[in-house]
């Protein structure tokens, strides 16, 4: 049997979306990043914060996850590509050791999942050893937000944190992204500081060469406005898939469904069968392939891996 | 406040109630019996204690970095040092005491020496982890036998990682912490700088 595939809508335009002067031209001053940042941001808050926009905010945390933990794992000097860090995450056996790339992927996925209020849960996700220091460092990131905007405090806490340990780059992007959740009033953190970091910006940082603060703060208004982008991307797949449920009819589709919503990777041996993950439903190894395949033929999911065996699938590009 | 986290600790539940906050003792001498416990535990344990449990045994407001650095302080000169390695302390001796040491009984020998192909395979697994037996065979143009890979883990430096992506779903392999405490290594970013790591396309 062959199926229509689905064409993914572009009547969505009512989606908030970065107003060309944003993009247009990069900003050379601490002024217009500000101005700009400003703008961005905006779109940034409405696209999570109100339902009615449709962006899966569950999957759009993963997704950054996943992009932020290969950013970092750039910083540390291991190079490891998005690829292997989802491999080493999603193919590791529960209880066995995840390895260094899979650890550093569960550090952002778990750090998408805290909330940013209190600092309990910061502490757990980045060891006790550095207990004492994060509050001091949360403090100095938030009194500079609040005299110079947000993306000044996300600088300062990054400074602040490489003074005490230069080899704490995720840290310090963690934090600078609690900084940036705490200053808009988000509940949850969205991982944009490390994204587009470079070793030699946070070398300067620390060494407060001229004109560090900026080259920071533009690449952090880079993170969010490809952010943007990826979010108001995201709402359109997560429209077209939502408007295809109707037609999968296998058992615990719908749950099934709202995975794929929520995740970026998708195993279908080990995450829809025999249960799909989160509800009792069962669901056979052959019916979860199926499924997988199913969801492909209607042109709303994508193999990741490109092999034959191992897949991955998912709607996130 | 006392009595609050004296009710947290599972040790009064026991019925014997461990004294951490010393309130009797004049400052001195409680800061001494603090950095007296801090050592005790460390001396005690084989391996690294982690600050969390270090903290359990002195006072709520003490900081167990300032009772190490006391202590170290004391150890100036002698044999061994309390080192910071990953998870936490321990008291080790001194390198420069490894030849006496070996000298006077070759137990270290037994558990720890490598032969050169082990110690090659540990180097390609802590640099290219996670990687499977095919990956090995890769970079040493044979196969690694099983036994050999057995006796790492065996030692517990290395251990199951993730599933590799090919027939079979072979496991890869990858440190563990007493990796780390054995080449005195914080993590794995003190391993030596390779080019080839550098650049791995």
């Amino acid at each position: 049997m062959t199926y229509q595939p689905v064409t993914i809508s572009d009547d969505l335009d009512n989606l908030p979306q970065l107003p060309g002067w944003v993009t247009s031209g990069r900003p050379e001053t601490l002024e217009t990043v500000a101005f700009q940042s400003g703008a961005a941001l905006t779109v940034l808050d409405q696209l999570v914060s109100d339902p009615r926009h449709g962006v899966p905010v569950k999957l759009l945390a993963n997704r950054l996850a996943l992009s932020a933990a290969a950013a970092t794992s750039k910083l540390e000097g291991r190079l490891t590509r998005e690829a292997d860090l989802r491999d080493a995450y999603h193919l590791t056996p529960p209880g066995e050791a995840r390895g260094p790339d899979g650890d550093l992927l569960a550090f952002w996925r778990n750090a998408v999942r805290l909330r940013v209020s209190g600092t309990g849960e910061i502490v757990d996700l980045i060891g006790p050893d550095r207990a004492e220091d994060v509050a001091g460092w949360l403090n100095a990131g938030q009194d500079r937000a609040r005299t110079h905007g947000p993306l000044a405090g996300c600088v300062a806490v990054l400074r602040a944190v490489l003074e005490t340990d230069d080899r704490a780059e995720r840290v310090a992007c963690l934090l600078s992204d609690v900084v940036l959740a705490r200053a808009l009033n988000w509940k949850v953190v969205s991982p944009v500081t490390a994204q587009r970091l470079t070793k030699a910006a946070l070398r300067d940082l620390v060494a407060e060469g001229q004109g560090a603060d900026l080259a920071v703060e533009v690449r952090i208004l880079e993170a969010i406005e490809e952010s943007i982008r990826l979010a108001r991307d995201l709402a359109r797949r997560a429209y077209t898939l939502r408007t295809v449920a109707p037609k999968l009819r296998a058992k615990g589709s719908d749950a099934a469904v709202d995975l794929f919503l929520t995740e970026d990777a998708v195993a279908p041996a080990s995450v829809l069968s025999p249960r799909i993950r989160g509800t009792s439903i069962p669901m056979t190894n052959r019916a979860a392939r199926r499924f997988c395949d199913r969801l492909v033929e209607l042109g709303v999911a994508r193999e990741l891996t490109g092999r034959p065996t191992f897949r991955l699938y998912g709607i996130a590009p | 406040m006392t009595t609050a986290t004296r009710k947290r600790k599972p040790a009064d539940e026991g019925g014997a109630v461990f004294d951490r906050e010393l309130n009797e003792l004049p400052q001195e001498l409680r800061w001494r019996e603090w950095m007296g416990r801090v050592e005790a535990v460390l001396f005690a344990s084989a391996s690294p204690v982690g600050r969390d449990d270090l903290a359990r045994v002195v006072g709520q407001g003490a900081s167990v970095e300032m009772l190490i650095e006391d202590i170290q302080a004391e150890l100036a000169g002698r044999p061994f040092e309390l080192a910071q390695v990953a998870g936490g302390w321990m008291f080790r001796t001194k390198t420069q005491f490894a030849d006496t040491i070996k000298a006077a009984a070759d137990l270290g020998e037994q558990s720890l020496a490598f032969t050169e192909m082990e110690m090659g395979v540990l180097c390609a697994i802590a640099y290219h982890q996670p990687i499977d037996r095919a990956g090995l065979a890769d970079i040493f143009g044979k196969e690694v036998s099983r036994d050999l890979l057995a006796r790492l883990r065996y030692k517990d430096l290395i251990t199951s990682g993730p599933r590799s992506p090919r027939p079979g779903a072979p496991h890869t392999f990858v440190t563990t912490e007493t990796f780390l405490v054995t080449f005195d290594l914080e993590s794995l970013r003190d391993l030596p700088e390779l080019e080839l790591v550098q650049h791995p396309d």
